[in-house]
């Protein structure tokens, strides 16, 4: 012991630690342009009013799939007037049905369950099922979705 | 240096190559129990032959990949078969590799070989990543809902899982940017990985060596004895997967409808324990405990040790570990299937 046997010079070191740290910066560079093209850009999202029906069609007790601007909706009355529920299950995005017979929305996914104002009532669901916008013009009604 | 320029002077590329193949194996690799890894191996090889057969009529479109398989399955000339054995070869490869993987647990022969279960247990994950990404390929109702599930799955993962999950798809949604992608990991990216996964695994028995077992001293050649040994239990594997071919041809399911959930999306056996874990355990805790299963599993061969350094008898406890996994899998399993 005693005797460090230091063969690499300090200008050779840091030509090295340099050499190394702009390799590292170029491939971290290009791995990052990479993942950012397999990345589709983000589209900036817009919210429109389409037209759905009139009163006369949506006064059924029964729920009424439809899909509109590739949301998946169910209209159903509700306590608090008609109201469109997405059918995305808000567990791992299934969709869910209307059991009518039970008034309840069924994910068969992992057996989400819905009651008939979209509360999750039992099964892995975190919360009640999202809901657009309905607006009422006259005797037209509007559901408020997202368009590309 | 000059030694081994000497050595390839003396030594004939043929001498060589016998030099590598040819290595002592310990006799106790006789019993079959502890020559399942080779088996797996085979059954990759037939799923890798039969993968590329397929990928010759295979289209990764949305409505034209369920059509293509239709066909492969009932017009094209033996497509039954070759789509039923690469079915049938993923199957027992994630059997054989999870019973592979047991035995070794239980025998605690990672322990001076962790780079071994190391590489073994990335094996396994791919090997399951390709089961997954080959079932959503068919594109009936289970590969639909199976991708929408997993690719929210991944999103509710922490960090890096919103990000990794709009990777995936290729989108906020499942489209068809995500069934080629699914393709992509299917046939290029997870196979190179596999075939990475398992050169490294054999080089690294080669470098390591086969573990030690206590009482088992003898050895013997790789060539013949060995190799023929393989040689016997691939062919009678390949007669066995014949016949379940012949008598269980392939099926598939309704075609895949975005519009509406099919009443059974149950996914394969192999992920039916962790479908039904999902669905019973609340969701976070559920995902936390997977990724917290899957690390210690990883990490094991370390976990082992430090619990050696303070005294505890492993054997025993991963008998008792071994024994619980393997209750908790078929019993979960069983309760998906049966209920």
């Amino acid at each position: 012991m005693g005797v460090i046997n230091d063969n690499i010079s300090r200008r050779k070191f840091l030509s090295g630690a340099f050499m190394t740290l702009g390799l590292g910066f170029g491939l971290g560079m290009l791995g990052m342009r990479f993942m950012q093209f397999l990345s589709p850009t983000i589209k900036k999202q817009r919210f429109e009013e389409i037209l759905v029906g009139s009163v006369n069609d949506m006064s059924g007790d029964d729920a009424v799939p439809m899909e509109i601007a590739g949301s998946k909706i169910l209209f159903l009355k509700t306590d608090a007037g008609l109201a469109a529920f997405s059918r995305k299950c808000t567990d791992l995005g299934c969709l869910v049905g209307w059991d009518k017979s039970k008034e309840q929305f069924i994910c068969p996914c992992h057996q989400g369950v819905y009651d008939k104002n979209g509360k999750n009532i039992a099964g892995p669901p975190p919360r009640p099922l999202d809901r657009f916008p309905v607006v009422q013009k006259g005797d037209n009604i509007y559901v408020k979705v997202k368009v590309a | 240096m000059e030694t081994a320029i000497e050595e390839i002077k003396v030594k004939s590329l043929k001498d060589r190559v016998i030099d590598l193949i040819q290595e002592d194996v310990p006799d106790y690799l006789n019993k079959f129990v502890y020559c399942m890894g080779a088996t797996p191996l085979v059954l990759f090889l037939v799923a890798l032959a039969t993968g590329i057969l397929m990928t010759f009529y295979y289209i990764p479109y949305p409505d034209k990949a369920y059509a293509s398989v239709e066909a492969i399955t009932h017009d094209i000339y033996l497509g039954w078969f070759i789509r039923g054995l690469h079915k049938l070869s993923v199957n027992l490869m994630i059997f054989t590799l999870f019973l592979h993987a047991l035995r070794v647990f239980i025998t605690r022969a990672y322990s001076a070989g962790e780079l071994k279960w190391l590489i073994g247990a990335l094996l396994l994950f791919t090997t399951l990543g390709m089961g997954f990404t080959g079932y959503a390929l068919v594109y009936d109702q289970v590969s639909y809902w199976g991708m929408t599930v997993v690719m929210n799955m991944i999103e509710e993962m922490p960090v890096a899982g919103p990000a990794m999950a709009y990777l995936l798809r290729g989108g906020a949604e499942v489209s068809e940017i995500t069934l080629l992608r699914l393709y992509d990991l299917h046939t290029k990216l997870l196979p190179v990985l596999l075939i990475l996964c398992i050169a490294a695994h054999i080089a690294a028995i080669r470098i390591i060596d086969f573990a030690k077992m206590k009482d088992e001293k003898g050895v013997h050649l790789f060539y013949p004895e060995h190799a023929l040994k393989v040689g016997l239990v691939a062919v009678g594997i390949f007669v066995v997967m014949v016949n379940l071919v012949m008598i269980f041809p392939p099926a598939i399911g309704q075609m895949a409808n975005p519009l509406e959930v099919a009443s059974n999306v149950a996914p394969p056996w192999y992920f039916s324990a962790v479908y039904k874990w999902i669905t019973i355990a609340p969701r976070q805790s559920a995902l936390f405990a997977l990724l917290l299963f899957s690390a210690l599993f990883v990490l094991y061969p370390y976990i082992d040790r430090f619990l050696v350094q303070r005294g505890f008898r492993m054997e025993r406890i991963n008998i008792v570990l071994g024994t619980a996994a393997v209750s908790a899998f078929a019993a979960l399993t069983l309760w998906n299937v049966l209920f």
